[in-house]
């Protein structure tokens, strides 16, 4: 979660995170054999650089995570407007205890080079981004794998290699159904295996996957016709066997460093998608004017929270004085003056947007009251010194909020609070890393599958990645092993609920709000929809 | 050209009035004569007048509002310029006018203190280099050329990312640096300038004279070699000062030189320059530039009045 997470983190702003959770994986050199890219209908999409080479199990970041998500098919697929999972390439993925479960494959699904996928090809991507040596960002997603601890490196450097290359609990019954046990049970397991993470991998990779890195192969709805550093093409791939199939037959993502330039283009016909307009253009709502029923607002999976630096002698045992900030916050005023309405305030630590949401979980600590949070603030005894709120600054938006968070706490209880900025998100994870910043911090969240679990385990689970509030409560702990094992998604989510309930009990965290991707596109296209993780269903969009 | 010349002479003659302020005297000097020609010049008086405003912002905001500049009421962000807010609220709710006069501090400080630096190293190495000659000279000349090959922003952007300021780093440690920055790169412009006015004045028979009498070499420069010589330098200076305040405002701008929570017309121009905040706001943008555009201009005005006045060939 931690690669993502702050790659969301930085991205939390600006839409652009909302798919580096959600990346998916598949490469596809493309071979001689390519069938798609005839002339048709083409669209031109906003890109950026990929950080890593499109391979799934090391994208962490929505860049390479949109178009390794366009190659690659995966057991299961989230609908665009819901993110329920549906199977894709799975025939079935069945448990009886949640700890032991049998996926059966559809047959007739290829990869780009030609090859079929065979249940070999999900146990062996598996295995091969889980081996600690392979240095893959996505390993801890086979976490609860069992055997996923033997394939992990005894030693920080990983000078000594793993006990085991590959895990136990997956095991290749056929070539169309393997197994997959799980350490503990994991209720929700096949809801997570449409995350890019979980992608197969063709038999060429294993062979070389360096050559891999030039040509990715996936066995997806659209193949890489070519992959330079100003853009990458996608072509349909003729053969895709899924229900899933394209409307359009090439895709181009631009690459843009500047949301501006790409926002210019938009509004002048050159590009046909961004979900990333500048936030100086939200202002006024002046982009509704540039482009009148071409634009959308979705809201996603994502969650903007504050983050109560537990290296801070006067936060850290102070529970009153973190609820007392928390409500110093306007944060109806915030969505309004610095958002323009595109953030929903939070009432709680889950996006409505999961299933297992339940609204106001926050209560009063989530609700604007200048005089009762400046009263509360007094009884807790106050904060000495100057309380600073700390972000990282490359991304768009960050200072404009993170100052409108410390002037509404100044305002409203009296203590001087000043945003101080981080240079760019790198040097950002590093001081949180290192444990040597103080007060409040700035974090976000981007779901990698949609469930109210992804939102509570990685963030306050003790020892998480993610857990930058070090927040260790058995009781949590305990609440989150029941919710895992629960034998129905509703039992779970009950569990679950009462786990969240407990957060607004310790404050570890302040919920702040629920970004949404406010995204437009060109007078070209039609069907556009933006997915609930942000993204744009390329499946569905069309040309006129 | 002699017209000039002779204007003055009269002038002088039949103005002896003006000079009576002065010690009854043998005559005016290079300096006496040139604050005579600076009381005529109109853009003399404006500039003055801009700069004395100017000033007195940056060494007593108070007298100019009671507003305080570091109180944001977010639910007016970017309302437009009203009774209550004479410019406007920015994107924080700050009130425009009170961080516009604020601003002017930081500003002022750099320029001064960029253009102080500047004169006294400048000064310092063009008169050893100038005076000296031989091998101290080609050092200092070469030293020069080292750091005048380096772009003034380029530089100031290289020296302020190797030494960043951050939320504990004091105000006058923030400006230091950017001062620092701009001075250290500035210098040669001046030593340069210095040098060839000492080379101008040494062979002047006064100087010579002073030398057969057995003046030290310190009393040549201070009493003859300096006073002759500084004329350029400050003209040159007083125009770098606008340039300085102009160059703080581009680093401030992009980020590396003042940092929040202190107040510049570079950062506040940074703030309100998006694309979409221009057609939203626009008077966020507007009076900080406005202010910048006044300080810049007023005093490279000035050291245009002062060239003017003291070498009044090049008018």
């Amino acid at each position: 979660m931690r690669g993502r997470t702050r790659a969301m983190a930085a991205a939390a702003f600006t839409s652009i995170a909302l798919v580096a959770t959600a990346c998916g994986g598949g490469g596809t050199p493309s071979t001689s054999n390519s069938t798609g890219g005839q002339a048709g209908a083409e669209i031109t999409i906003r890109g950026c650089t990929p950080t890593a080479p499109l391979i799934p199990g090391n994208t962490t970041e929505v860049c390479g995570g949109n178009v390794i998500d366009a190659m690659a098919a995966k057991l299961v697929h989230y609908d665009p407007k819901t993110a329920a999972p549906t199977n894709d390439i799975a025939e079935s993925i069945e448990s009886n205890d949640n700890q032991n479960f049998t996926v059966k494959l559809k047959p007739g699904y290829k990869f780009h080079d030609g090859t079929q996928v065979k249940a070999k090809n999900f146990v062996d991507a598996w295995n091969w981004v889980a081996y600690a040596p392979n240095g893959q960002a996505n390993s801890y997603f086979f976490a609860p794998i069992a055997g996923y601890g033997d394939v992990q490196c005894p030693d920080e450097e990983c000078k000594q290699k793993p006990k085991a290359e590959k895990m136990s609990g997956l095991k290749v019954v056929d070539d169309t159904t393997f197994t997959i046990k799980t350490t503990e049970p994991v209720s929700n397991l096949p809801l997570r295996l449409g995350y890019t993470a979980f992608a197969p991998l063709p038999d060429s990779f294993f062979a070389d996957p360096k050559a891999f890195e030039d040509k990715p192969i996936g066995a997806g709805p659209f193949q890489l016709q070519s992959k330079t550093t100003t853009e990458i093409v996608l072509t349909k791939f003729a053969d895709y066997a899924g229900e899933f199939k394209p409307n359009v037959d090439k895709v181009t993502f631009r690459i843009y460093t500047d949301d501006a330039a790409a926002y210019a283009d938009l509004v002048s016909g050159q590009l046909d998608f961004t979900d990333h307009i500048p936030t100086d253009q939200l202002v006024g709502e002046a982009y509704k004017n540039d482009l009148p029923d071409r634009n959308s607002i979705t809201e996603g999976g994502r969650f903007t929270y504050l983050t109560f630096s537990p290296n801070d002698p006067q936060l850290k045992n102070n529970v009153a004085l973190r609820k007392a900030l928390s409500r110093a916050i306007d944060r109806d005023l915030i969505a309004k003056q610095i958002f323009n309405g595109t953030v929903i305030p939070a009432t709680g630590w889950v996006s409505p947007s999961v299933d297992g949401y339940k609204p106001d979980t926050c209560g009063e600590s989530c609700k604007f009251d200048a005089a009762a949070a400046k009263q509360a603030f007094e009884a807790a005894g106050g904060y000495d010194g100057t309380l600073t709120m700390t972000y990282n600054a490359d991304t768009a938006g960050n200072k404009e909020y993170s100052e409108a968070v410390c002037n509404s706490i100044k305002n409203a209880v009296g203590v001087n609070c000043v945003a101080s900025p981080v240079v760019d998100f790198a040097t950002y994870n590093k001081k949180l890393d290192d444990n040597s910043l103080k007060g409040l911090l700035r974090t976000g969240w981007q779901m990698d599958y949609p469930s109210i679990e992804n939102f509570l385990t990685p963030i306050y689970a003790k020892g998480a990645d993610s857990n930058y509030s070090h927040y260790d409560n058995p009781e949590f702990t305990k609440l989150i092993n029941q919710a895992a094992a629960a034998k129905t998604t509703d039992a779970a989510n009950v569990l679950y609920q009462q786990a969240e309930a407990l957060l607004a009990r310790d404050m570890p965290t302040a919920p702040l709000w629920y970004p949404s991707t406010v995204s437009g596109w060109s007078e070209k296209v039609t069907d556009v929809t933006v997915t609930a993780f942000g993204t744009l269903d390329l499946i569905g969009i069309k040309t006129k | 050209m002699t017209e000039p010349l002779t204007a003055q002479e009269v002038s002088g003659a039949a103005g002896a009035l003006v000079p009576a302020t002065r010690a009854a005297d043998e005559g005016r000097s290079l300096w006496s004569d040139a604050w005579a020609d600076l009381r005529r010049n109109p853009f003399f008086w404006v500039s003055a007048v801009l700069i004395a405003v100017f000033l007195v912002m940056a060494a007593f905001p108070q007298l100019f509002t009671s507003t305080d500049p570091y109180f944001a009421d977010l639910a007016h962000a970017r309302e437009k310029p009203s009774a209550e807010a004479w410019f406007g609220y920015d994107g924080q709710g700050h009130d425009v006018y009170a961080r516009t006069i604020y601003g002017a501090r930081s500003s002022i400080l750099v320029g001064v203190f960029a253009t102080l630096f500047t004169l006294v190293i400048g000064s310092l190495f063009g008169i050893l280099a100038g005076y000296s000659g031989g091998s101290l000279d080609a050092l200092l000349s070469r030293l020069g050329d080292i750091f005048f090959a380096i772009p003034l922003l380029l530089g100031g952007i290289l020296i302020l990312y190797t030494f960043p300021s951050d939320l504990e780093t004091p105000y006058l440690v923030v400006v230091g640096k950017v001062v620092l920055a701009l001075g250290l790169l500035g210098w040669p412009n001046i030593a340069r300038l210095m040098r060839s006015s000492v080379l101008q004045v040494k062979p002047n028979d006064y100087v010579q004279a002073a030398r057969a009498l057995g003046a030290s070499p310190g009393r040549i420069i201070l009493s003859h070699i300096l006073p002759n010589s500084l004329a350029a330098v400050i003209v040159v200076s007083t125009i770098n000062l606008g340039a300085y305040i102009a160059a703080e405002a581009t680093l401030s701008y992009l980020g590396i030189g003042l940092q929040p929570p202190a107040i510049s017309w570079g950062l506040a121009i940074s703030e309100a320059s998006g694309i979409g905040l221009i057609r939203a706001a626009p008077h966020m943008l507007l009076f900080p530039s406005i202010f910048l555009s006044l300080t810049v201009l007023a005093f490279i005005m000035l050291g245009d009045a002062v060239r003017d006045a003291l070498d009044p060939k090049l008018r």
